[in-house]
């Protein structure tokens, strides 16, 4: 889109400060979220401990049908910051966008492929770095000739195609969305009153499609780390 | 935006990658710090407590089901306890009672014997006593009357078949 971003040179690094910014909002936020949850936490759950065990539960239940056996129970805290990171971080673009003087500052953070990238690549890193430690460096290496060794490069191709479909996916439904969203509001301001009026309920359902999407995205996300952990943890 | 996906090493942003990883470790690190580990531990403890409540609750019944009937045995062991003693008292107060009776009927019977034998000691004593002065008395008028000095002897044995006589014919 014609978005703009103000970039940042620190290191030798360049840094997107609409990104940053997101992420720093996003974290912010699931932080508050979890910390206000878990206020009082008692052997009687009141509402908001209810509410913080009922999100753990579920991404308790995501790493457990990925990593049936006692294994998986390592990676629940990793199911649960990143569901819910990247939840939020779909839903921020949906209601608070902020741009000043032309410039975006704050946007949904998984909008943009590097912030993908960088959630896949931990995952991807978690996955490799518990093969390694239960099968051994040269166990490792040797899963990717298994089942057959003709099966070898199509199992190094696997690597990289599984870390560019988790990231893209999750980066091609939430900005395609914010897209979307764009679009019906350049339509809005096309024609006056009329196109306004029109693009109202338009906007509406795809903000609650948008919703929907997002949370199936980070619970798509979720999964989809777990199955490749488990997947590097087993051996074909 | 179409830059960024291009691949140049000056367009790309790769810092935020590196931005992306350290917040999302922070984050992570402080959730575990202060939401995770809290509730976590309190789930795992409540289902410890639930676990050991259900355990404690199986042993709790099976422990009254026992007083129970323990309680049971006991009162039926009390209930055959009474009847026993109301049984043993019953016998000792039969015993008791043949005891006192046979005891008052030996007694009233010795009691019997005592002033049978007395009577008869007594009426015997009186016939001694009346013969010796019937004698005396018939043998003094005897001598008054033949004023002769009669042996004494001799007369008195005369006399005592006369009243030997006289007593069989009396008892006749």
């Amino acid at each position: 889109m014609d978005d703009k971003y103000k970039f940042v040179e620190f290191l030798g690094l360049r840094f997107n400060v609409a990104n940053d910014l997101s992420v720093l909002v996003s974290a912010v936020l699931v932080f508050i979220l979890v910390f206000a949850l878990s206020r009082k936490v008692t052997m009687r759950p009141g509402k908001a401990q209810n509410v913080l065990e009922w999100m753990i539960d579920f991404t308790n239940g995501i790493v457990k049908s990925a990593i049936p056996d006692g294994s998986g129970k390592q990676f629940n805290l990793y199911a649960f910051v990143l569901f819910l990171f990247i939840f939020v971080s779909n839903q921020l673009g949906l209601f608070f966008q902020l741009k000043v003087g032309g410039f975006t500052y704050v946007k949904s953070p998984t909008s943009n492929p590097l912030i993908t990238m960088g959630l896949a690549t931990v995952s991807l890193l978690i996955s490799h770095y518990y093969a390694v430690k239960k099968f051994g460096f040269g166990g490792y290496l040797a899963n990717y000739a298994r089942p057959v060794k003709f099966l070898l490069p199509i199992n190094l191709l696997e690597e990289f195609t599984n870390f560019l479909t988790l990231s893209l996916r999750l980066y091609g439904n939430i900005f395609a969305g914010e897209v979307l969203l764009a679009l019906i509001g350049t339509v809005a301001k096309s024609l006056g009153a009329v196109t306004f009026v029109a693009a109202m309920p338009l906007a509406m359902v795809w903000q609650g499609f948008s919703v929907f999407i997002g949370a199936i995205q980070a619970y798509v996300f979720t999964t989809l780390s777990m199955v490749y952990i488990s997947r590097k943890m087993e051996q074909e | 935006m179409a830059g960024l996906l291009v691949l140049g090493a000056n367009q790309v942003a790769l810092g935020d990658m590196l931005f992306i990883l350290i917040s999302f470790i922070v984050l992570a690190l402080l959730v575990k710090h202060f939401a995770w580990g809290p509730v976590t531990k309190m789930m795992d403890a409540r289902s410890e407590k639930i676990t050991g409540d259900l355990d404690y609750a199986d042993q709790e019944r099976s422990r009254a089901e026992k007083l129970a009937k323990e309680r049971e045995d006991a009162l039926k062991n009390s209930r055959a306890e009474a009847v026993e003693i109301v049984n043993k008292a019953k016998e000792s107060g039969e015993t008791q009672e043949k005891s006192i009776v046979s005891a008052a009927h030996s007694e009233a019977e010795e009691l019997r014997q005592r002033a049978k034998s007395d009577a008869a000691k007594a009426r015997e004593d009186a016939m001694a006593g009346a013969q010796n002065d019937i004698a005396n008395l018939s043998l003094e008028i005897a001598s008054k009357v033949i004023s002769k000095e009669l042996n004494a002897d001799d007369q008195k044995s005369l006399i005592d078949s006369y009243i030997k006589e006289l007593t069989v014919n009396e008892t006749k």
